[in-house]
């Protein structure tokens, strides 16, 4: 490319405490591009841009902007110079409208009567430039998620940005979503922007991207335009050497054989008609009705918040349905408390885990046996063995490449991805029926989750069955034997291995199909 | 190394608050020195100071437990005092009415009943927070004014001594005197039951299961419960046996110092106890060791006000300082 980068990030380095997260990082960006960068958890995207954006302030290195020095003091002054970022997590006032969410912050024309027809125009005709229709006076809270997304958009463009900074805008989207995401990200550039696309998701970068920059550990791997590369460049540039790809789940193309399902006996997990309301009455789980083999590995799609926590804390026994049946093996386990569904049943990753998984002020050791802790070999009578707890724990931090000090150092010190792999090594340290899997691979990288993949595939062999629960719809893609869609706390569909269609999943994920099918049912 | 370490800002805290509290001193007038040497060393200069030194060491210590225990599990037991008092209320009850009791039959009674009786008071805001999740710090340091007003009742009721000049009851059966260890200086069996209630509760919270669990539930009660923990029983259960705890202590002053009732026998054991609960950071193997530190500056702070008239309350401004410091050194520590 001959043209001249409106944007230059050179030797850009940034250390937290005493872990370098970025290493002197280089980034240039051209007009009309959308450019991707790709990198696995903890490569320093995100910092990189937080950087950009003025949220965090580098430790030296220089930008250029238009060729001149940028010295960025904080988001405000990111967006006067033209530098827009959309979040992974929305920056929204829920209970405002859309126009109210977009204006606010800007100067209005009207501030005294707050007429805002004006502002509506200007949102109504951007949003026809660049294919993003948005009701500028529906309530942000009633929307779906990709509809709040394209709020965002419109924020950053309203305030007429340059640059436009997108941190893994395809999260929590179905493919439907992503389609119309990308075309409005084509229409964006063809007028002259430039566009940043933060992921780590290869698949997209290659479909959308002009030039793609990897990062791996804090520094530059590589920065290849699209045309010049192909996808095993890019997949040796994310993970680096120490990774076997041709064995790698993760890289695969779908070809995990749907074997070892045993079909004859009881299964390992029944839901009967199981509903649960909250105790204001609100239904979050109706009538839900499913089996599990023994040896399957069952997923559950969904956009995040149709009842998916719900249906994970039933299964474990956190909470009781308020109506229905869940068995295992035969034998009614509804009632079961947590602690006599952990003796062998069931094993848990939950999806918070910080609230609901771990203990900040408990030492490695201590998170590592929590609801195994009266579980032979830990405990003797009502003495915990400390020295046996301790080796175990030596194991799991050497097998799950938990970064700490040792089993008594304190939880407090471990990163959000050593959190994780603490979550995974616990829920894989004792034999369970079902193991409950929620976004479980959240904030690893990629060679951790290729190891969870591996593991969770690993207990078919045993005739142990898995429910993954994830809004990774790829993952549930990749592994899974069966997959149902759950929508508004109903099961949806449930569709097996052979006809997985990405489509017609996200056609289920938005409910499209939810009022066909009741009316299909109705009429038969 | 490690121990250098932890036992640092201890040491660097003690000096920096004596080095302040020595302003206030000298603004009194008295010599600095001279009180300083009053403080640390009266302790340790008589045999009667330090069975002196002692007598404050066990109920600190027990007291100081009281908070520590359901601090554990993330609760905070301000009802130390009230605890205290109520076991002091039943162990006299029994010690009185049961006075021709033989010991064997006497003392074991007399303890029981101290210690039942802390633990229903502890159970009382235990059972609000359990029931309606009501605040504990509220309802158990409310508990406390009650019992100002029952002991007042009991001191003045039917079994009032008429010759002492303070609300006292009558002496309790001899048959409920803890057992001397030393007969002169007076140094009572009270001692060991603090030392080996302090070496259980050390053994319960960091060995046992159900210790694991007070643990896991302090360090995040949402996952300890999501993992099978029973979280609002361990809060139950935290408080309950601090208010047994307390309730021990009662007893102790009761049928180990004084062998009576006496309204005001709490004095200022639940600050004390809180303070040696935070010096301590929640640890309760250090427990005992603040708490005979802080023994030693009460006792010497009252030889200094008889001798050089400097008031007791100057104690308090150290005590105070040691606290600030190391909690202090906390934040230093993180930067």
């Amino acid at each position: 490319m001959e043209k001249e980068a409106i944007l230059e990030l050179r030797n850009i380095r940034k250390v937290f405490d005493k872990t370098v997260a970025l290493d002197s990082v280089s980034f240039s960006l051209y007009p009309g591009e959308i450019h991707g960068l790709l990198g696995g958890n903890g490569a320093g995207k995100t910092t990189l841009m937080n950087i950009l954006y003025g949220l965090y302030r580098k430790d030296d290195g220089e930008i250029d902007f238009h060729g001149k020095k940028l010295n960025i003091q904080g988001p405000r002054d990111a967006i006067n110079h033209g530098i827009g970022m959309v979040h992974q997590h929305f920056l929204q006032i829920g209970n405002y409208t859309v126009l109210e969410n977009i204006v606010l912050g800007t100067n209005v024309a009207h501030p005294g009567t707050m007429k805002l027809d004006a502002e509506a125009n200007k949102i109504i005709e951007l949003g026809n430039r660049f294919r993003l229709p948005v009701d500028p006076n529906a309530v942000v809270d009633t929307l779906p998620v990709g509809t709040r997304q394209k709020v965002e958009i419109l924020k950053a463009l309203y305030r007429g940005v340059e640059v436009l900074i997108l941190d893994e805008p395809t999260t929590n989207l179905t493919p439907q979503e992503v389609d119309d995401l990308f075309e409005s990200l084509r229409v964006i550039v063809n007028e002259g922007l430039s566009i940043v696309f933060i992921t780590h998701k290869l698949r997209e970068v290659l479909h959308v991207c002009d030039r793609i920059t990897v990062l791996r550990e804090g520094r530059n791997i590589t920065s290849l335009t699209r045309a010049e590369a192909s996808e095993e460049i890019f997949v040796r540039a994310m993970v680096g050497d120490q990774m076997n790809i041709e064995d790698s789940v993760y890289f695969s193309h779908g070809s995990m054989a749907n074997t070892a399902v045993d079909e004859s006996s009881n299964p390992a997990l029944e839901m009967q008609n199981v509903s649960w309301k909250t105790k204001e009455g609100i239904s979050r789980l109706s009538g839900l009705n499913f089996q599990i083999k023994r040896g399957e590995l069952f997923g559950v799609a969904g956009v995040a918040g149709n009842g998916q926590r719900e249906l994970a804390e039933c299964v474990t026994g956190v909470i009781i349905p308020t109506d229905g049946r869940i068995l295992m093996d035969g034998r009614d386990v509804t009632a079961l408390p947590v602690c006599e569904l952990l003796k062998g049943r069931i094993s848990y990753i939950p999806e918070d885990r910080l609230h609901d998984g771990f203990l900040p002020k408990a030492n490695v050791a201590q998170n590592l046996i929590l609801g195994y802790h009266r579980q032979k070999p830990y405990c003797e009578g009502v003495f915990i063995k400390w020295n046996t707890v301790y080796d175990k724990v030596r194991d799991a931090i050497g097998e799950y490449k938990i970064k700490t000090n040792g089993p008594e150092d304190p939880g407090g010190n471990l990163s959000g991805g050593n959190i994780q792999r603490v979550m995974i090594a616990r829920a894989f340290s004792m034999d369970s029926q079902v193991l409950v899997a929620h976004n479980p691979t959240r904030g690893l990288d990629i060679p951790s989750m290729d190891f969870v993949y591996n593991k969770m595939l690993e207990r078919k062999k045993t005739g142990a069955a898995t429910l993954l629960i994830s809004e990774d719809l790829d993952e549930l893609l990749l592994i899974c034997d069966r997959v149902a869609v759950l929508y508004r706390g109903q099961i949806v569909g449930i569709l097996d291995r052979k006809d997985f269609d990405k489509y017609a999943i996200g056609r289920l994920m938005s409910g499209i199909q939810a009022e066909e099918t009741a009316d299909l049912r109705a009429a038969s | 190394m490690t121990i250098v370490r932890k036992i640092a800002p201890y040491v660097i805290a003690i000096i920096a608050s004596f080095a302040a509290a020595g302003i206030f001193i000298a603004l009194t007038g008295a010599n600095i020195f001279q009180a300083y040497e009053t403080i640390l060393f009266t302790s340790f200069r008589t045999p009667n100071g330090f069975v002196q030194t002692l007598l404050k060491f066990i109920p600190l210590t027990l007291q100081a437990l009281a908070f520590t225990i359901p601090l554990t599990a993330g609760k905070f037991n301000m009802g130390g005092e009230g605890q205290m008092i109520v076991g002091a209320i039943a162990a006299s009850a029994v010690g009185i009415v049961g006075a021709d009791l033989p010991a064997f039959i006497l003392l074991p009674l007399v303890i029981l009943a101290g210690v039942a009786a802390g633990a229903l008071w502890g159970l009382i805001p235990a059972y609000l927070l359990y029931k309606f999740n009501i605040n504990e710090i509220l309802t158990s340091m409310l508990l406390n004014f009650v019992s100002f007003q029952i002991i007042d009742l009991v001191a003045t009721g039917p079994w009032r001594d008429p010759v002492a000049g303070h609300p006292t009851t009558v002496q309790i059966g001899q048959g409920g005197f803890l057992p001397m260890l030393i007969k002169n200086p007076p140094l009572n069996a009270g001692l060991i039951l603090a030392l080996l209630v302090a070496a259980a509760v050390y053994l319960y919270t960091s060995r046992t299961t159900g210790g694991y669990e007070l643990v896991a539930t302090g360090a995040n009660p949402r996952a300890a419960a999501v993992f099978g923990i029973n979280v609002k029983r361990m809060f139950v259960f935290s408080i309950v046996l601090a208010g047994g705890i307390a309730g021990l202590s009662g007893v102790i002053e009761v049928a180990g110092v004084q062998h009576r009732l006496i309204v005001g026998l709490q004095h200022n054991f639940l600050v004390l106890g809180v303070i040696i609960a935070l010096i301590a950071r929640g640890n309760n193997l250090a427990v005992p060791f603040v708490a005979f530190f802080i023994a030693i500056l009460e006792i010497g702070a009252s030889a200094m006000q008889r001798t050089m008239n400097v008031p007791i309350e100057m104690v308090f401004i150290v005590e105070a300082l040691v606290l600030l410091f190391v909690l202090l050194s906390d934040v230093v520590r993180r930067r």
